[in-house]
């Protein structure tokens, strides 16, 4: 179907900076995701492939082709808005056939498209309903209906799921990328909603002020996140700063204010001080005297529960370790419960020691 | 690179094209004639008809030292002061009522009943009080029938039918602008006010009141600066002796034919009007931005 | 007990705004009986007779004003709903340099005193040659009607925001298409309350005419103003009746139209 190519674009209102070398390619049929805090230039980015905003500099392309010089009406998109701006006037049926009717397309050939997709969104038997008449999901859903009719390049989708409930957007995000999958569509989607871009997209690119801080599969920037804000935007992460002071075994060791040292995998020259980030759920408990050191390659530093949060199936703890407050998500399946003040070990894994670049 | 030109030129032509008209209208019906006006405000005679006409300030510093003009721009500022205190008088507690006691069908009925006189044509509303302010009359009538020896009601070519006529025509104003404000106050203000002890008049005084004041801002305007210019009903319903500013400038025009006193009383009044809009603008603009 | 004191403050909070609306509409009532009484020197008893309303109709001064009057106020209505539609429709898409100038130029019509308003066009008019009459009148009316068109017309507007022309646009629909198809059903309710508006102001736009209008040719209220003031007859009542009724049933189809406008 279609690749969509951003090259450098910039876009400035006044003296506020929009979006700032914004560059990346979007892949054919990928489902891609913008994810960022309000502000960030998502939304722009969007808009501007859209064609609503012209950006100062740079370049935009569908399937290669510049499309700076085409009308919003030419470009060939599909959009779904974030409170689906389906038209009021008109019924469902004359919603979904819009962008067919307003292209000459002879009635009989509108009409089995109506029906087709009404089909694919599972609302057949709604197409004379107005869309006040319809809930926020099925209004969600005759919106998605609309955008695809004309089997547009590319999708855009602004929020797609924000005005739902959150029972209802777990049940849409499987919907939608369901539809997307047997559409083949190349998608590209703005959220603010972390969970939303975790499990939608195929790749995601999270954006803050502007700029591209990271772009890459859900798992990769989980994993590997580049910066302190895109391990904080996306998903929880205790940030550890030192100085790099030497290599032992294959593992860089990182010297923190206290005193205390850790390891990880990634390498870093000695002397530069550095931020390490680990998730929550890297971590395990232990007692307060561990088993002896049997495997020096693990990361281990004693500290004192300050505080939990029962979520039934998993607990949170606050930990006070290295003179700092350290969060860690455990599974519940412990036969005693640690209580406040207990002395506990916390270890890691290396590996789960992120250097991240600011 | 030119589509990009072009597309700046075609927004601007859509702009022109689209706002052109309306203010093409404007320019001729108020801006030009605004300043013909100030113009001529500073004309010894009417400069037409063959007369020439040579500057002077004779028209203003006759307006600002003759007893004529004083008295009757106090009369007229009083008038405005009178009318504006009593349609709040009247006009707040029906407000309130509508917006806190009367719920949603009555509610409607009765303030499109408010409304509805409001935008019937003022001239003839004013001109119904003549058949109402008489003893003769049926009103008269019907009062002596239940309440023999009731006061007369033959208000006539008297001050207070003015006042009367002008408080019946904006009256609908006051109900109006308050009732916006009043019924935009959340209630749970009211019980957050009463949870924390207040008593109902303390909630009145310290909460609805200062929250509903643009409201009734709005409403002194648009009644203040109307009646400050009122010349027919003080005609209709004074009678000869009702001289105001607005007559005396109506006069200028339809009968003494001196256009640069009556463009100079007609600009001062102007200078007063934006005056008390220039006071009031930032409670204005408040009203305005909560609706 | 809240219930009690709720519904006795319900009943006085009715009986005021009943008095109040008493106040409004007893003045107008009578006015309206006397019409149909055949006294004409408003005497008592009332004798009920239509002789009044037939005078009307042998009353060729007062026919021609109608006549000039309805003439005025339909041509005042296309005028000032088409402009003013178009205003709204550049404020409520385009964001440019001056916008908010434009639109407090736009308060001046609506809140100077029509005494000041309609001296001053006197004044512009004579000088300049565009002179008094029934066109000069009308570009009055427009003047002190295209405001209200710009604000009700742009109400409705904002009320469903830009989404929907984007959301046509994207589904491929070019200006013309957006417009017919997509604007202007949308608007037409706002569009319909607006032009009632504007009717019904130059209907009953007195101050204006009256200076305006040169000797010979009136309006309807200008030619009301100079009966009552040589001495009035109950005919001016028969014709303020009829002129009442048709504002009032006009407003009554205005409301329902911005009413109708809301709910969608």
């Amino acid at each position: 179907m279609s690749v969509v190519g951003i090259t450098k674009v910039a876009k400035r209102y006044g003296r506020v900076t929009a979006l700032e070398d914004v560059s990346m390619t979007i892949a054919d049929g990928e489902f891609f995701g913008l994810l960022g805090p309000s502000g960030g230039g998502k939304t722009t980015l969007l808009r501007s492939i859209a064609g609503f905003i012209d950006p100062d500099d740079g370049e935009i392309s569908i399937d290669g082709k510049p499309v700076k010089n085409i009308p919003i009406n030419k470009r060939d998109i599909g959009m779904m808005f974030q409170n689906y701006a389906l038209f009021p006037h008109m019924t469902v049926t004359d919603n979904i056939g819009f962008g067919l009717s307003v292209r000459h397309r002879p009635k009989a050939e509108i009409e089995a498209r109506v029906t087709e997709l009404l089909r694919l969104v599972r609302l057949e038997g709604f197409g004379e309903r107005k869309p006040r008449q319809l809930s926020g999901g099925q209004q969600q859903r005759i919106a998605l209906a609309r955008a695809l009719a004309t089997n547009p390049r590319v999708l855009l989708l602004d929020e797609p799921l924000g005005a739902l409930d959150k029972k209802l957007r777990e049940e849409m995000q499987f919907e939608l990328k369901q539809i997307q999958r047997n559409v083949g569509i190349t998608t590209v989607f703005v959220t603010h909603d972390q969970e939303e871009a975790l499990t939608l997209s195929d790749r995601i690119a999270i954006m803050s002020e502007g700029k591209v801080l990271q772009i890459g599969a859900p798992r990769d920037i989980y994993e590997r996140p580049r910066t302190r804000f895109a391990a904080g935007f996306l998903g929880t992460a205790n940030f550890f700063e030192g100085t790099v002071s030497g290599r032992e075994g294959g593992l860089t060791r990182i010297l923190l204010a206290g005193g205390t040292a850790i390891f990880t995998r990634d390498e870093a020259p000695e002397g530069r001080s550095v931020t390490i980030a680990v998730r929550p759920e890297k971590f395990t408990v232990g007692g307060a005297t561990p088993a002896p050191a049997s495997d020096a390659q693990v990361n281990r530093i004693a500290g004192r529960i300050a505080g939990e949060v029962f979520a039934g199936n998993s607990v949170t703890y606050r930990i006070d370790a290295a003179g700092r407050i350290v969060t860690v998500y455990m599974q519940n399946r412990m036969t005693e419960r640690l209580g406040p003040d207990a002395p506990v070990t916390l270890t890691w894994d290396p590996a789960h020691s992120i250097v991240l670049e600011d | 690179m030119t589509a990009l030109v072009s597309a700046s030129t075609r927004r601007l032509r859509a702009i022109l094209g689209l706002t052109g008209g309306t203010y093409l209208v404007l320019l001729i019906t108020i801006l030009l004639p605004l300043a013909a006006m100030l113009y001529f405000s500073f004309l010894t005679v009417t400069p037409i008809g063959g007369r020439t006409a040579s500057f002077t300030l004779k028209h203003y510093t006759d307006i600002f030292t003759k007893p004529l003009y004083r008295v009757n721009g106090q009369r007229s500022l009083m008038l405005g002061f009178q009318v504006t205190l009593i349609c709040f008088a009247l006009g707040y507690p029906a407000a309130l009522f509508l917006a806190r006691h009367i719920k949603n069908r009555w509610r409607e009925a009765l303030l499109l009943l408010i409304v509805l006189p409001f935008w019937s044509n003022g001239l003839v509303r004013t001109f119904s009080w003549t058949m109402v302010l008489t003893d003769s009359g049926l009103v008269g009538q019907a009062l002596q029938a239940v309440w023999p020896g009731a006061p007369s009601i033959d208000l006539m070519f008297s001050y207070p039918a003015i006042v009367i006529g002008l408080v019946h025509a904006y009256l609908p104003y006051m109900i109006l602008t308050c009732y916006v404000s009043l019924q935009a106050i959340d209630d749970s203000l009211a019980e957050a006010a009463r949870s924390l002890g207040a008593s109902s008049f303390t909630i009145f005084r310290r909460i609805t009141l200062p929250l509903s004041l643009p409201g009734v801002v709005a409403g002194t305007v648009l009644i203040f600066v109307p009646v400050l210019g009122s010349f027919m009903e003080p005609r209709i319903l004074g009678g000869q002796q009702a001289i105001m500013l607005g007559t005396l400038i109506e006069n200028q025009f339809t009968a003494s034919f001196n256009w640069p006193l009556g463009a100079a009383l007609g600009f001062t009044m102007l200078a007063v009007v934006i005056l008390i809009m220039g006071i009031c603008y930032p409670v204005l603009k408040k009203h305005l931005s909560a609706n | 007990m809240a219930s009690t004191s709720g519904r006795t403050g319900g009943i006085f909070a009715i009986g005021y705004v009943g008095v109040i609306l008493l106040f409004l509409y007893v003045p107008i009532l009578v006015m309206m009986l006397m019409a149909f009484n055949a006294s004409p020197l408003y005497q008592l008893p009332f004798d009920f007779d239509l002789v009044w309303f037939k005078a009307l109709a042998g009353n060729d001064q007062l026919l021609t004003a109608a006549r000039n009057s309805v003439l005025i106020a339909i041509a005042n209505t296309v005028i000032a709903t088409t402009l003013g539609t178009l205003t709204a429709l550049a404020f409520a898409r385009y964001h440019f340099f001056g916008k908010s100038l434009l639109q407090i130029l736009l308060i001046p019509p609506i809140t100077i005193p029509w005494l000041i308003t309609g001296t001053a066009m006197l004044i512009f008019f004579f000088w300049t040659g565009i002179g008094r009459g029934l066109h000069a009148i009308l570009l009055g009316h427009v003047a002190l009607s295209l405001p209200y068109v710009v604000i009700i017309v742009g109400s409705r507007l904002k009320s469903y925001g830009v989404a929907l022309e984007e959301a046509a646009a994207t589904l491929g629909a070019n200006g013309w298409q957006t417009f017919w198809r997509v604007s202007a059903p949308l608007m037409a309710p706002g569009i319909v309350a607006a032009a009632l508006f504007a009717f019904a102001i130059s209907f009953d736009q007195f101050v204006i005419s009256y200076f305006l209008a040169p000797v010979g040719v009136s309006t309807l209220p200008v030619e009301i103003y100079s009966a009552i003031r040589k001495g009035f007859t109950p005919e001016i009542n028969a014709i303020s009746t009829i002129i009442i009724l048709a504002s009032m049933a006009m407003m009554l189809a205005f409301a329902r139209f911005s009413k109708f406008g809301g709910e969608r």
